[in-house]
């Protein structure tokens, strides 16, 4: 079993120094100092948050997106034809993103994440996780004016991002994580999605995940068949997913989320290792990627660490369990 | 009741002065009783400028409350402040979280009603955050699933809204903004604020935001309380279609004018709202006052907003011709 986190970590923590990202972008607001300024103190968070990814145990990490605002206008911004509007509420969470908008045909013009792949690598031995937000989910969180319907932005976002997903691939990545949050909550698209994905994954060959959260993916006919090499589910919010696993293909690997990364409640060690031991009847440990059920963007960071400390806890205490 | 009595949602902007001291106390540079005294001086430029531009509802203007939710739970056994959690882009705020049993300490929001209401000969709102948002904005460690503690709060709500019934409030406003978030949970958001309005002789009202509104209504209409305050200009009177679905059988009190933006309506464009409005309510049924709080604009923006307000209630009085 992998022990790995699902994508953002918390940008800031108590302290002067646990608050210098803030900070910097308040002083880069004001034009105080220049975007190159911005960008080391972006550098010099994300290097921290992988060590203390690496320090609480984790075997795969992630640059912890703190470059991103949010998973939408992060890319929006770097690819054609976007614009970021007003802020409008990410699914039920309390927290907001800037809506993109489509002014025209939305494309790829270059590599978006690149550069932020190069840089983890450098900070890590370990294996580096890539994120890319999935063409549904980004059309999905969308507004255009210019697209005749969901489809037909969601279609052109497939093509846009399977750009990025090239790139990628190009770089060598280990593990690519598409994020599609949005069809649990929208389950009425599930035709468009697998048309869609069929189309982003048409001649990828790296290594990828599709995860997905808050909620689950029951009544999504076909979802561990989409073109993927494992699927990241949350059993917090999806506690139905559990009901799934007995169908879960057996050349395939699961992110198993289980624990809660939106309420700060510690779960047990014994808690950990037991609903682990569960699930491993039905998918073998060493496809088990485990991992918070979301993003760790929703808690403290003091409380994000104590989570993935948590994480490699029960993990330890099952590892003994069956050795 | 009057027609088209005018009013407020509840929070009004900070003066500067205000802003600087609540800054100087989170650094230890001012006691507590100082700061005190600046909130009164607020309260009180508060009260004499509604009542200089013709309010007939007022409001205290929440010059002591930083955050609707955190200020209860700074102010309530078993709840208190976990940490710093994005709200979006480069904003965060201090997340509330539950750690055991929720008591007042004492009264929480007595004090500064009474103040307010000593200022003046209008009625003077009680203004309480509802236990669904308190809740539902709030992480939770202690409770077992989040009935309990929405319930649990409720009876804190309860408690104060008595107080202030009991010192002669006339009207208590109990707002839940949250409440459109989770459509799924509005059964218990019902439940919960039938605790805390029962057996209450006030009016009662409720203001509820940012949602979709098409998915709680007319269920929403359960909600045990006389009035139901919304943001109507901000979609630009949309939500009369939704109400067109189903009578509305409860009173409304009218947002007519947008709190987001810098510019203020003039008064026709005010009545032109109101008229739209007046085509599916009778005037006796109808309040009248600001889409939300106006905390986020300036002082002079916010009066602005308020005069617009009642020139386009007097516009429309007059055509009706009603006093």
């Amino acid at each position: 079993m992998k022990l790995t986190a699902v994508g953002n970590y918390p940008k800031i923590g108590r302290g002067p120094d646990g608050q210098k990202l803030r900070r910097a972008i308040a002083r880069s607001d004001r034009g105080e100092i220049t975007l190159e300024d911005l960008a080391r103190v972006e550098d010099e968070v994300t290097r921290e948050v992988i060590e203390k990814q690496e320090s609480a145990g984790l075997d795969m990490v992630t640059d912890g997106m703190i470059r991103w605002d949010d998973g939408q206008t992060y890319i929006a911004r770097q690819l054609e034809g976007f614009e970021a509007t007003g802020l409008l509420r990410y699914f039920d969470t309390n927290t907001y993103y800037r809506q993109p908008v489509a002014k025209g045909p939305v494309g790829w013009s270059g590599p978006i994440t690149v550069d932020d792949y190069r840089f983890a690598t450098s900070c890590t031995s370990l294996p580096v996780k890539a994120i890319i937000t999935g063409p549904y989910t980004l059309a999905k969180l969308s507004r255009s004016e210019h697209h005749r319907d969901l489809a037909h932005l969601a279609m052109e976002l497939a093509d846009a991002m399977r750009q990025e997903a090239l790139a990628l691939e190009g770089e060598g990545v280990p593990m690519l994580q598409v994020d599609e949050p949005a069809i649990v909550r929208n389950k009425e698209d599930w035709g468009l999605f697998m048309q869609v994905m069929e189309r982003f994954t048409r001649g990828l060959n790296v290594e990828r995940m599709l995860y997905t959260w808050f909620g689950d993916v029951s009544g999504l006919d076909g979802f561990f068949e989409l073109d993927f090499d494992g699927f990241g589910l949350d059993f917090v919010m999806g506690s139905a997913n559990f009901d799934l696993l007995d169908g879960f293909p057996t050349d395939k690997t699961l992110g198993l989320g289980i624990l809660d990364a939106r309420n700060v409640r510690m779960e047990s060690v014994e808690q950990i290792a037991k609903t682990v031991m569960g699930v491993s009847n039905r998918v073998p440990l060493d496809r088990i990627h485990l991992t918070p059920s979301c993003g760790l963007d929703y808690l403290p960071r003091e409380t994000a660490i104590a989570k993935l400390r948590r994480m490699a806890e029960g993990a330890a205490s099952l590892k003994e369990a069956v050795s | 009741m009057g027609p088209l009595l005018t009013t407020s949602v509840g929070s009004f902007p900070k003066p500067p002065y205000l802003r600087k001291a609540r800054g100087r106390v989170s650094r230890g540079e001012m006691d507590r009783q100082e700061l005190r005294d600046l909130e009164l001086q607020a309260t009180r430029e508060w009260i004499e400028a509604q009542e200089e531009i013709g309010i007939d509802i007022l409001v205290d203007g929440e010059m002591d409350r930083g955050d609707m939710v955190t200020f209860f739970a700074e102010n309530l056994e078993g709840m208190g402040i976990s940490g710093l959690v994005r709200s979006y882009g480069n904003r965060y705020y201090r997340k509330p979280i539950a750690t055991g049993p929720i008591r007042r300490k004492r009264p929480v929001t007595l004090d500064t009603w009474k103040y307010a209401q000593s200022l003046t000969d209008k009625p003077v709102k009680g203004m309480l955050t509802g236990p669904y948002t308190i809740c539902d904005w709030s992480f939770d460690e202690y409770f077992p699933n989040r009935e309990a503690f929405i319930m649990n709060v409720a009876e804190f709500v309860r408690d104060e809204a008595r107080d202030l019934e009991a010192a002669g409030a006339r009207y208590i406003q109990i707002d839940e903004p949250a409440l459109s978030t989770r459509p799924e949970e509005i059964d218990v958001a019902i439940r919960a604020m039938g605790v805390v309005t029962e057996g209450l002789s006030a009016t009662t009202i409720t203001h509820i935001c940012y949602g979709d509104f098409a998915k709680i209504y007319p269920r929403m209409l359960d909600m045990p309380v006389d009035i139901f305050d919304l943001e109507m200009a901000n979609a630009g009177y949309q939500l009369l279609d939704v109400f067109a679905t189903h009578p509305f059988r409860k009173m409304l009190s009218a947002g007519v004018v947008d709190v987001h933006s810098h510019r203020i309506e003039g008064p026709e464009e005010v009545a032109d709202g109101l008229r739209r409005i007046l085509t599916q309510f009778s005037p006796d049924k109808v309040l009248v006052d600001p889409d939300c709080g106006l905390k986020t604009r300036t002082v002079g923006e916010a009066k602005d907003k308020l005069k617009a307000v009642k020139r386009g209630v007097d516009l429309v009085k007059a055509e009706l011709g009603v006093a």
